[in-house]
């Protein structure tokens, strides 16, 4: 039994994570009657942010992990470093939820499964995309070019920083352009003796405060931060930017909002006659009771695996290889980025200096390699930057050491020395073998195809990779380290940096890209794709701060074509 | 707390052991908000019998003592380590740390016809180094990978008790603020603070 309800709405946003938030914020405020299709289970801002603020001793198991349950229940999710007791309830649960993990070729897929998604869990560092990087697939032929540049997102950028909240230090930098900011948080002692000596010794670098939609003064409504330390457990003074704090709340007080959680979207519909998007179709997890909506618009904002997914699975007699596919390009192109400890050294500096206040936040090193208009490297393509985070060691580090008794007790207690990572965020190529699919057997719990992965690093990242450690260990010895380790080779799979990108690429030609330039599917006018699916190449910085000014300009392209009776 | 809890641990009667999992993690259905809930060790664990909850109390204060500051059984160290033996480990490791406590006992008894809690500091001390001794070159130990693991399944008693015993004690709401130092709500960060050589470090919120 099909229900048909609600088609009144004018648009239809699915996905309440960063880039459904957003959606969900502009498109209400411009005055459109928004449903917001959440496939996760309620979640109330504060009220089920269940961990926070919880001390060790309040954690199941003093915080030791649960192994048989995250074993059999969160293989892959309980791999991301957000994921603990005091977070499990804002994550999928893998079996529940099941995709297909190749076990010789395993790409990690992080899902959240609540109202706000991932911005709930995400890392919160936020730097503009550079115009060098909307150049590169143009200048090295990977991939198509861009269809738009650096100066069609820029008054973007300056958009959503202001809303979310930026802090950090202007440099100027053509590589790593301003945002709109709060002042930056502070360094450790350390961290400015390592920042001094680099520039002595390694004056082609520069090391800066961590850029992150973290609040340094109030703004906004929200309250300054008050360095508890872990985010991603849930904010009640809204201090970390995500959906729940910022962007849904506005769009509720618009009145225009509906927002539906537990709704699978199971399929598009396209109409062959007019040529759109003419019912959403869904299926509620809780009920089984499947529903059909109608808006004028859709946007598909359901995270880069997600929207692929659904656009894959609206395949239809007029798009027979998916929805909006006529390029072959869906699914293809998946990137994400290339991430984790380069190196890690110890310092015998500051000892006698500390710290007050857990700072959820690290240094940053800006791509330094290959960068425009300076002589470029032979080996590889691109670049990478390097976020650092600075740790004192304790008893979590030492606790399995030799000794019994008071001698034992007092050294635990006490700081050991610091220790310096330096992690590296590489740019991935966008590369047709890299590519998610619909397994042809597989079926979820809804009776909706699986998603499979066939994607592996490939050449140019493990290049960038070895420079990276090299020039880590270069880092490290003239930041003073007197001993550092290094990580040779790109430890985790593909997706493990949960920064999947790709897969419904934005380009002007319809024969190549999924999506024109202002993120609308290339055939279908009234469908949009603003998160990461969208993207055309990879760059080196985080990119969710991208998404966002992607989802604004969409929207805001998208109500114009409605008010100019185009859509 | 201290002696009184002491005694509360030895005054548990159980009538065996019982190798029942009892999870405590969080379910959809038992949600609670975690910093108004009770602690960890709030329950009384009732697995071992008396004489082995003498005996790991006595082995968890020898590890982490009261000096000046309070010690592993003021911070119910041995209720943590008896709920997380008997809720938390696999059954093979279950078996050794239990294996592991009884041969100690028997050997204990064995040796000095007294129980292991009745022995003086250096004696218990001497145990422990014995024990130590024999399970040096077990990965337990190596340099680094304290950070980065869940547990050593295959790792010797005499390693399991010591992990779970300074996990327990430095994670307990008396370590965290009688012998580490906890700030819940700093409400700034600064980098500059001076450390002096006998400041302890932060109890530092877990993930």
């Amino acid at each position: 039994m099909l229900h048909t309800a609600n088609y009144d709405f004018d648009a239809i946003v699915v996905g309440s994570g960063i880039t459904g938030g957003w959606a969900a914020k502009e498109l209400t405020e411009k005055g459109l009657k928004v449903l917001v299709l959440e496939r996760g289970k309620d979640l109330q801002h504060s009220v089920d942010y269940l961990g926070e603020h919880a001390p060790d001793w309040k954690l199941p198991y003093q915080g030791k992990r649960p192994r048989e349950l995250y074993r059999e229940e969160y293989p892959v999710q309980s791999k991301s470093y957000a994921f603990s007791e005091a977070t499990r309830h804002f994550f999928n649960n893998d079996k529940e939820n099941p995709y297909v993990r190749d076990e010789d070729k395993p790409f990690d897929w992080i899902r959240a499964n609540v109202v706000g998604g991932r911005s709930l869990l995400w890392g919160r560092q936020t730097y503009r995309w550079s115009e060098q990087d909307f150049q590169a697939n143009a200048q090295d032929g990977h991939g198509i070019p861009w269809p738009i540049g650096y100066s069609d997102l820029a008054p973007w950028y300056s958009y959503v920083e202001k809303f979310i909240g930026v802090s950090g230090e202007a440099l100027g930098l053509d590589e790593l352009p301003d945002s709109e900011f709060l002042p930056p948080m502070g360094m450790h002692k350390i961290e400015e003796t390592i920042k001094g000596r680099l520039k002595n010794k390694a004056p082609d670098l520069k090391m800066t405060m961590g850029r992150v939609a973290i609040l340094t003064e109030d703004h906004n409504g929200r309250a300054a931060c008050h360095y508890c330390g872990p985010c991603h457990r849930g904010c009640s003074t809204g201090s970390y930017f995500s959906s729940q704090s910022s962007t849904l709340p506005a769009a509720r007080a618009t009145g225009n909002l509906t927002l539906r959680p537990n709704s699978v979207v199971e399929k598009l519909i396209f109409d062959p006659a007019t040529k759109k998007i003419s019912e959403v179709r869904v299926i509620d997890s809780q009920s089984g009771e499947r529903h059909a909506f109608r808006a004028r618009i859709v946007f598909c904002c359901a995270s880069t695996v997600g929207s692929t997914q659904l656009l894959l699975q609206s395949a239809s007699e007029h798009f027979p290889h998916g929805l909006g596919n006529r390029s072959g390009a869906l699914g293809h192109y998946l990137m994400d980025h290339a991430l984790g400890m380069a190196a890690l050294g110890f310092f015998l500096d500051d000892m006698d200096s500390y710290y007050f206040g857990n700072r959820p936040n690290g240094t940053y090193i800006p791509r330094f390699r290959n960068l425009a208009g300076k002589p470029a490297s032979d080996d590889f393509l691109r670049g990478y930057g390097f976020q650092a985070n600075v740790i004192r060691m304790d008893w979590r580090t030492g606790f399995n050491q030799k000794g019994f008794g008071a001698g034992l007790k007092d050294s635990l207690r006490k700081p050991g020395p610091w220790v310096w990572a330096l992690s590296a965020f590489a740019e991935c190529l966008p590369d047709s073998r890299n590519r998610l699919y619909l397994h042809p057997t597989k079926k979820d719990r809804f009776g909706i195809p699986q998603v499979a992965f066939d994607a592996a690093w490939r050449d140019n990242e493990h290049r960038l990779w070895g420079d990276a450690v090299s020039q880590a260990d270069r880092i490290m010895k003239a930041a003073g380290a007197v001993f550092s380790i290094k990580q040779e080779s790109i430890e985790a799979p593909m997706g493990a940096g949960i920064h999947e990108m790709g897969t419904a690429r934005m380009g002007n030609d319809p024969q190549q890209a999924v999506l024109n330039a202002y993120n609308q599917v290339h055939d279908v006018p009234n469908l949009f794709v603003t998160d990461g699916a969208c993207m055309t190449s990879s760059s080196c910085v985080n990119p969710s701060l991208t998404y966002m000014a992607l989802t604004a300009r969409a929207c805001d392209y998208a109500v114009k074509q409605m008010q100019a009776g185009l859509v | 707390m201290n002696r009184r809890e002491f005694l509360e641990c030895a005054a548990v009667m159980v009538g065996g052991l019982s190798l029942h999992q009892v999870g405590f993690s969080l379910s959809q259905e038992q949600r609670v908000y975690l910093a108004t809930a009770p602690s960890y060790i709030a329950r009384k664990p009732a697995y071992l019998n008396v004489a082995q909850k003498k005996t790991l109390a006595m082995l968890t204060e020898t590890i982490m003592p009261r000096t000046d500051t309070p010690g592993a059984i003021d911070a119910g160290v041995p209720r943590f380590v008896e709920l997380m033996v008997f809720e938390w480990l696999t059954d093979e490791e279950r078996s050794l740390f239990v294996g592991g406590l009884n041969a100690l006992m028997s050997e204990t008894e064995a040796t000095h016809q007294k129980p292991y809690e009745q022995l003086a500091e250096k004696q218990r001390v001497a145990i422990l180094e014995d024990l130590e001794k024999a399970a040096g070159d077990s990965a337990w130990y190596d340099i680094g990978s304290a950070a980065m693991r869940d547990f050593i399944s295959d790792a010797p008693f005499v390693c399991q008790l010591k992990e779970l015993t300074i996990w327990g004690f430095f994670t307990s709401e008396v370590g965290s603020k009688q012998v580490l130092r906890y700030e819940a709500m700093p409400m700034k960060f600064d980098g500059h603070r001076s450390l002096d050589e006998d400041d302890s470090s932060w109890a530092t919120p877990f993930i």
